[in-house]
Order: structure tokens, then C-alpha cells, then sequence
């Protein structure tokens, strides 16, 4: 399936009555790629996942993923991908196993040899009930069923909720060998630490609105730089908002936290001239930090209420 | 409005309440309506055994019988069991669903949760019942209908008190144990089996008292409609609720919450067990989740197996001996009686085996017993599978929608079959038993076409979880209109009016197939329907959202 996109949305728009959950989407993922989807709760994510999934009907827009059409070849689409569900729901009084066997034979059959590595690898109990699993433990199930079946495409709402840090880990590192086997990634998240480390474009979305899209790395080289000063007064947090491009200020005492997206050189001076600068830290903002910039914009500019 | 454990309470469950007693007063003022216009002496003279068999009271008039009819039966048959639903959820019911822990989050003690909902439960089940006193008072004023000498308020406080007493039951075993399934159960068992207790004991002699041992005798026994209220009777049933309110509160207060609990099995059970292993993992294990409808069917087993029973062993096998120690007037009466009363209750004559089949199983209990089994089926399988947020995991295999509706139906149409066999052994058995003599035919015929009418609401259940993705909706849809339908067949059966034909009870009992064997062209119509009803199901469901919620 080369050259085709692993999944493109055109316009796609989703309404509950008044509701606008999703707004004239456009977004293509490429072969190939992970493909950070980013928005806080409620931004529209779900709507997004469940609309490409042919659980819900688009308002207006269409959606294809592998070429086929999101909707009238949504069975043939199931075959080629792995979906995780956000705030994932499973049969309660099934194992582990009873539950990737009903979906192995709903698929006509899957590796098992991958399903004891998979499991082996993210540390599952799969000879327990599934209801008596912790969420995590839960969640590692879903991770099986969705990459037990070597997919072209994998659906992730959510995915790292509930595990532990050296799970999560070992589930991004699986991610990322999927896309070295040319699999493409569709990873919807609130985290962004996550997504920074896997991810290789981001889409940002807000309000059902995709309000950004970009590559980690452009991002990142937006320059903005997260800022810290220890300081021989204490600080006063008004003089520095003062400075343009300065952002996001917090002051504790003589310990003032910012980023920062102008030249260091103005910055400096407002400082060195006001106070007596103890230390400086800089470094490069990481992914939250932009992305909370976005949002600020957003709210400052749109002025929407949720 | 949710500012206590009260009021919440309340606002849960109010519509169920309101539904059940909206639809008991529309049949009561309906059944009163065409008690009115019939000749009532049709009445007069019947054995006292007899009326005691299908609770009808001496001498009775417009007004005690349309009230016997609707409230002593399907109003204390519904009613308590709205007020089980109520009493096991309170505390079972959080447990299950996972959400006690944050509701004993809040600086509430054990104690005081469950008497708060213990007083939500008194205070809706008590409006209920004055609602219903009220549609019994208006009901005959609006007719017409004299009700002199008949003491209403008495016989719906006797049906309201006796409801209570199945509500605490399932709160106490549901406090005690934390498991719904048994708070649900248990109650019901009790309630149907008093419920033909109290009806069949009085006719065998030495063993009239014995009914003082079930509880729904102190709803009709002292025949409060008649006599006013018998306070010993009352009495009884409060005190007995108050000491299963005391029981809920000490054993809700002795024990751990149980988590999100997924309950053990016996085939579980057999899985861990070294010995067993082999062959339950053959049996449930991997076979279970081979396809959609032997999970779906896998899933409702235990159901499957209590009904089964029920039917073969109480309906079926024990009539025929209870029927042969039954007293002999019974046996002998039935000529006398007027065939639009026997009417009412399926058809069939009394004094045969027939009859006595008709009325004591065919007639309420075995559509009942299947449509609980299709009914869930229909409604679990797929709109449980909505509400409990597995459809969407379900879909993502790659199993088109009209596949999975049709492997639910699947399941819900084989449950239906079995219990009709199940129910048809348990006949035969009876019949031999008891030596009764009715043909075999006959009894086959009747299965065949009880089969078919659990099946069309099965399949009215999953038309309306297809249409909606709503557990509520499925259930109740298929419910309500099943209990109007009977009750309307059964009004006009009386009244020999052709509006019965709308009715599918009308083509299940209507040509008495216990007598008279197959009535093909009743079978074809049942089939029809219930072929049309999920052929619609299909488009319904394909062309809606998936809700995102249960």
C-alpha cells in the first residue's frame, strides 16, 4: 500500500445536535509515521477515533484509511489495523486469553508465538479474569489485541493510561518497531512527554478545531526556551511579564520560572538591570510547554467557552 | 436535587415506578371497561375451588373481578418485582457495577446509605400504591361501576405492604452477600413460587395451612377487598420486612465490599482444577469465544439453565401429579363453566387436563418464563453489549454490524428453542406422571407455538436495543407491550371482538392447541412477524451511532 496515506480525513465534521465535537478536519497520516494527536479532554479526539472507525457517522467530510473508505469498506479497513479504545472496556468474566482468542477467531486466527511475546514483553496476566485485572493490567490486554495482529495501521485513544512508567516505555519502543516494519502509528494523547518521545508529526486539536499541525522537530525549533533564574532580591513577576515574548511566569520568592520566545539579549538586560542574578538556567522548552503556548493563544484569541 | 443519598435515590428510580403504575391503571380502567359490558352471570355459582385457582373472589361483581384480575396478578407480580430490582441494586448493585467505593467515600456510614435508600424505596413504592388506590377509586367512577361494599384502600394497602417485603428481601441478600445475581433471584423464586403456593395448596386437603408459610398469602388471603384490612396480615408482612431491614443493615456493616466482582462458575471452578482442566478448557474455555453467539449464548448459561428447570420441573413434571391430588370438584366442574370466562385465561376447559395445563402453565407462566430468557437475550446481547462499552472493541475486529446482530439473534432464537423443548419434555413428563392423557401432538403443538411468541418479543428486544443502544429501553419496549398485548387478547377473547387479532397472544393460545392441535396458519403469522420485526433491526442498527456511553 505505498504511496497511499495510512489514513486521510477531508473536512471531516462530526455535530451532536448543537454540539460541534469535531470541525472540518483535514489531516493525512503517512506510511510509516507515528502521529501525535494531541488536545486536552474534551478537545474532540474520541470523536475523531470513533468517526474513522465507522462507530459514529461524519456530520460532512468522508475519511479513508489504507485507500478504503471509512464507511461502506469498514470491515475490509478492520482487517489491516489494530485498535485500542480510550477508557478501555473488556468482557469482565473472560480471561486475558479467552479475550484475544475471541478476537483471533473473529479474525480467523493470529500468531500466537507474537501474543506470548507481546505479553511476555508488557509483563500481562493473561490467565486471569479480566475483571478482576487492575486498569493497567486491563489496558495491557487491549495493547495485545491491537498489535497481535502485525496491523498496517494502529488506532491508540489513550493508550498509556494506567501503566506504569517501564511499561510504557516497552509499549512506545513496540510502537516505534512497528513503524520501522512500515506500520503507520494514529496515537491520540494528553500526554505530551509520550508523544514527544514517539511521535514524528503532531496534530494539534482544540475545541474540534485542528489548530496545528507540525513535525516534533519544527516544533521544537520554534525556540522557545524554558528559562529559570535564581535571584539575590525577591522577584517581582510583573517586570518580566513585561518583557515581549516572555510567558507562563512563575515566581517563588527569588526563583523565577518562564518561557521565553525572543532574544535572550532583552531578556537579560531587564535582568542584570533590576536584580542581582545569582544563577541562570536555559534550556530548550519541551513539547508541553509549546503546546500550552498554543493553547493559550487559542483561548486569548477565540475567547470560546467549553 | 442530588443532595442526598435520598433524593438520588428517588430520581433513579422513579420512572420505573411511574411506568408500572401508569400501565396497571390504563388496564385496570380497560379490564373494568369490558367487565362492564359482559354478563356477569356467567360468575355466579362457581366452585370456591376453582375461584381460589385463578383468584377470583366470592361473589364476584365488575369491580373485584377487573381489580383480582389486573392488580392481584399482574400488579403484585410487577410491582414486587420492580420492588427486587430496587432492593438488590441498592447495595449489590453498586458493588457490581464498581461504585460503592466512591459513594462510601463521602463521610456517610454503611448504616446510613442503606437507610437512606431503604426509605427511598418505602417512600416511591408507597406513592406507587397510593397512585394505584387512586386509579382504582377513579377507574369506576369514570365507568360508572358501582364498587360498593368493596374495601379498595384495604386490598392496594395489602398490595402495597406486601411489595415492601420482597423489596427488603433482596436488600438483605444483597447487603449480605454483595452478589446481585442471588438478590435478584433468590426474591424471584420465592415471589413465583408462593405466587402458585398460594394458589394451588388451598385445593389439596391437609394442606391448606401450608400456604401461611408464603408470603404472597398475606396479600389475598384474608381477601381484603371483601373483608378490609386484616391487621395481622399486615403485621406480618411489616414486621417480617423490618427484620430483613435489620439483616441488610448488620450485614451490610459485618463484611468486605466486594470490588468490581466478576463471580465464579462452576466451569471456572472446573478450569482451575488440575483434574478438570482438560476438559472445561475444551468445554468453555476456547470454545466459548469460537464465535459471537456461543459467547453470547455462553454468557447467559446460568439463565438459560434456572428457566430450563423451572419449566420442566415445576411447570411441566410436578402438574401432573399436583393435578391428579388435586380436589376432585375441580375435575368435575368444569362442564358447567361458561367458556368466555375460561377465555381469560387461555382458553381450554377446566375440568380437563387440558385446561388445567392451560391455566396453570401455558396460559401466564411459560410465556412469562421464555420471554425472561429472550427478552435478555435480545436485550443484553446487543444493547448490553453498547452499554457496557464493549461494541466499540467488538466492531474494531473486522465483523460487519449486520453480522453481529445477526449472531446475537442467533443466540436469542436457539435460548427460545431450548426452553420450548425444554418446557415440551417437561409436559410429557407431567402428562405420564400424572397419566392425564393428553396428546402428544398436542402438548408438541402448543411448545411450538409458545416457542414462537417467546421468540417475536426476543426479537422486539433486539429491534429496540438495534434501534437505540439503550439496556433500559430494550428491556421495557418488549415488557410493556407484552403485557398489554396479553391483557388485551385476554379482554377480548371475552368480548369475542376482532381487535384480539392485533394481539400476539391471539395467535398463540387463541385456536387452544392443548385441545386441538397445530394451528399452522397462527404459527405462519407469529413467524411473519417476528421475521419482519428483525429484518428491521438490521437497517436500524447499521445506520446509527454507536453510543459512547452505557
Amino acid at each position: 500500500m505505498s504511496g497511499q496515506a495510512a489514513l486521510r480525513a477531508e473536512g471531516l465534521t462530526k455535530h451532536y445536535g448543537d454540539v460541534k465535537a469535531l470541525v472540518d478536519v483535514t489531516l493525512e497520516v503517512v506510511p510509516g509515521e507515528v502521529y501525535g494527536f494531541l488536545g486536552p479532554n474534551g478537545a474532540g479526539k474520541t470523536t475523531m477515533i470513533r468517526t474513522v472507525m465507522d462507530e459514529i457517522r461524519p456530520t460532512a467530510g468522508k475519511a479513508w484509511i489504507l485507500g478504503l473508505d471509512c464507511h461502506r469498506q469498514s470491515v475490509g479497513i478492520r482487517r489491516h489495523i489494530g485498535y485500542l479504545p480510550s477508557d478501555l472496556a473488556l468482557y469482565p468474566n473472560l480471561t486475558g486469553k479467552d479475550t484475544l482468542t475471541y478476537f483471533a477467531n473473529l479474525r480467523g486466527g493470529v500468531d500466537w508465538s507474537r501474543v506470548g511475546e507481546l505479553a511476555e514483553r508488557l509483563d500481562a496476566q493473561l490467565d486471569k479474569k479480566v475483571g478482576d485485572l487492575s486498569s493497567g493490567n486491563r489496558q495491557k490486554v487491549g495493547i495485545i489485541a491491537a498489535f497481535m495482529n502485525e496491523p498496517e495501521l494502529l488506532i491508540m485513544d489513550e493508550p498509556s493510561s494506567g501503566l506504569d512508567p517501564l511499561v510504557q516505555r516497552e509499549f512506545q519502543a513496540l510502537m516505534r518497531e512497528s513503524v520501522e516494519h512500515g506500520a503507520s502509528v494514529f496515537l491520540s494523547s494528553h500526554t505530551l512527554s509520550e508523544v514527544q518521545r514517539v511521535a514524528d508529526r503532531v496534530g494539534v486539536i482544540r475545541h474540534g478545531h485542528l489548530i496545528a499541525q507540525e513535525t516534533v522537530a519544527s516544533m521544537r525549533s520554534k525556540g522557545i526556551r524554558s528559562v529559570e533564574f535564581d535571584l539575590g532580591t525577591p522577584a517581582d513577576a510583573a517586570q518580566f511579564e513585561a518583557v515581549p515574548g516572555v510567558r507562563d511566569v512563575l515566581v517563588a520568592d527569588r526563583r523565577v520560572q518562564l518561557s521565553y520566545d525572543g532574544k535572550m539579549d532583552d531578556l537579560l538586560r531587564m535582568v542584570t538591570s533590576n536584580y542581582e542574578v545569582l544563577d541562570i538556567r536555559s534550556q530548550e522548552a519541551d513539547l508541553e510547554e509549546i503546546f500550552l503556548t498554543y493553547y493559550h493563544d487559542d483561548q486569548s484569541t477565540e475567547n470560546v467557552t467549553t | 436535587m442530588l443532595t442526598t443519598v435520598f433524593s438520588k435515590t428517588v430520581l433513579d428510580r422513579w420512572r420505573g415506578v411511574t411506568i408500572t403504575v401508569v400501565s396497571l391503571s390504563l388496564l385496570l380502567y380497560f379490564a373494568m371497561g369490558v367487565y362492564r359490558d359482559l354478563d356477569l352471570a356467567i360468575y355466579t355459582g362457581l366452585p370456591a375451588s376453582f375461584k381460589s385457582l385463578i383468584g377470583i373472589p366470592e361473589n364476584a361483581d365488575v369491580g373485584s373481578l377487573a381489580y383480582s384480575a389486573v392488580y392481584n396478578s399482574y400488579g403484585a407480580l410487577a410491582f414486587s418485582g420492580l420492588a427486587i430490582a430496587m432492593g438488590a441494586a441498592f447495595i449489590a448493585g453498586e458493588e457490581r457495577k464498581g461504585t460503592i467505593g466512591e459513594l462510601l467515600a463521602n463521610p456517610k456510614s454503611r448504616t446510613h446509605i442503606v437507610v437512606s435508600k431503604a426509605g427511598a424505596m418505602l417512600l416511591l413504592l408507597g406513592l406507587g400504591g397510593l397512585l394505584l388506590w387512586a386509579a382504582a377509586v377513579i377507574s369506576p367512577a369514570l365507568l360508572d361501576v358501582s364498587i360498593a361494599g368493596l374495601h379498595v384502600g384495604a386490598f392496594t394497602l395489602h398490595l402495597t405492604v406486601s411489595t415492601f417485603f420482597y423489596g427488603f428481601l433482596a436488600l438483605a441478600i444483597g447487603a449480605w452477600t454483595g452478589r446481585t445475581g442471588m438478590a435478584i433471584g433468590i426474591p424471584a423464586a420465592v415471589m413465583v413460587l408462593s405466587f402458585f403456593a398460594v394458589g394451588l395448596l388451598p385445593l389439596v386437603s391437609g394442606w391448606e395451612d401450608v400456604a401461611k408459610f408464603f408470603p404472597w398469602y398475606y396479600l389475598g388471603g384474608s381477601e381484603p377487598l371483601l373483608n378490609g384490612v386484616d391487621w395481622a396480615h399486615v403485621a406480618i408482612l411489616v414486621g417480617g420486612s423490618a427484620v430483613l431491614f435489620v439483616l441488610a443493615l448488620v450485614g451490610v456493616n459485618r463484611r468486605d465490599l466486594r470490588g468490581r466482582s466478576t463471580g465464579v462458575s462452576l466451569i471456572d471452578r472446573a478450569r482451575s482444577n488440575p483434574m478438570t482442566a482438560k476438559l472445561a478448557e475444551r468445554m468453555a474455555g476456547s470454545t466459548r469465544v469460537s464465535r459471537i453467539w456461543v459467547k453470547s449464548a455462553s454468557e447467559h448459561q446460568g439463565l438459560l439453565l434456572v428457566v430450563s428447570a423451572a419449566m420442566f420441573f415445576i411447570m411441566g413434571v410436578l402438574m401432573g401429579p399436583v393435578y391428579t391430588a388435586m380436589d376432585q370438584t375441580l375435575v368435575s366442574m368444569g362442564d358447567a363453566l361458561p367458556e368466555a370466562l375460561l377465555a381469560l385465561f387461555g382458553g381450554g376447559n377446566t375440568s380437563t387436563p387440558e385446561g388445567f395445563y392451560q391455566i396453570e402453565n401455558f396460559g401466564l407462566m411459560a410465556p412469562i418464563s421464555i420471554m425472561v430468557v429472550t427478552v435478555t437475550l435480545g436485550a443484553k446481547a446487543l444493547a448490553g453489549e453498547e452499554s457496557d462499552r464493549t461494541m466499540g472493541l467488538l466492531l474494531a475486529q473486522p465483523v460487519s454490524r449486520s453480522k453481529v446482530l445477526a449472531e446475537k439473534a442467533f443466540a436469542m432464537v436457539l435460548f427460545g428453542v431450548i426452553v420450548g423443548v425444554v418446557t415440551f419434555a417437561g409436559v410429557l413428563a407431567g402428562n405420564a406422571l400424572g397419566d392425564m392423557g393428553i396428546d402428544i401432538g398436542n402438548i408438541a403443538a402448543t411448545c411450538v407455538l409458545l416457542t414462537l411468541i417467546g421468540l417475536l418479543f426476543g426479537a422486539l428486544a433486539l429491534l429496540t436495543s438495534a434501534a437505540t443502544g439503550r439496556l433500559a429501553a430494550a428491556v421495557w419496549v418488549p415488557v410493556a407491550a407484552a403485557l398489554v398485548a396479553h391483557v388485551a387478547n385476554a379482554m377480548a377473547s371475552l368480548q369475542d371482538a376482532a381487535w384480539g387479532r392485533l394481539s400476539p397472544f391471539h395467535y398463540y393460545l387463541g385456536s387452544d392447541p392443548l385441545s386441538n392441535g397445530m394451528s399452522w396458519v397462527d404459527a405462519a403469522v407469529l413467524a411473519a412477524a417476528t421475521v419482519v420485526i428483525l429484518a428491521l433491526a438490521f437497517p436500524a442498527f447499521a445506520r446509527r451511532d454507536l453510543r459512547e456511553q452505557g
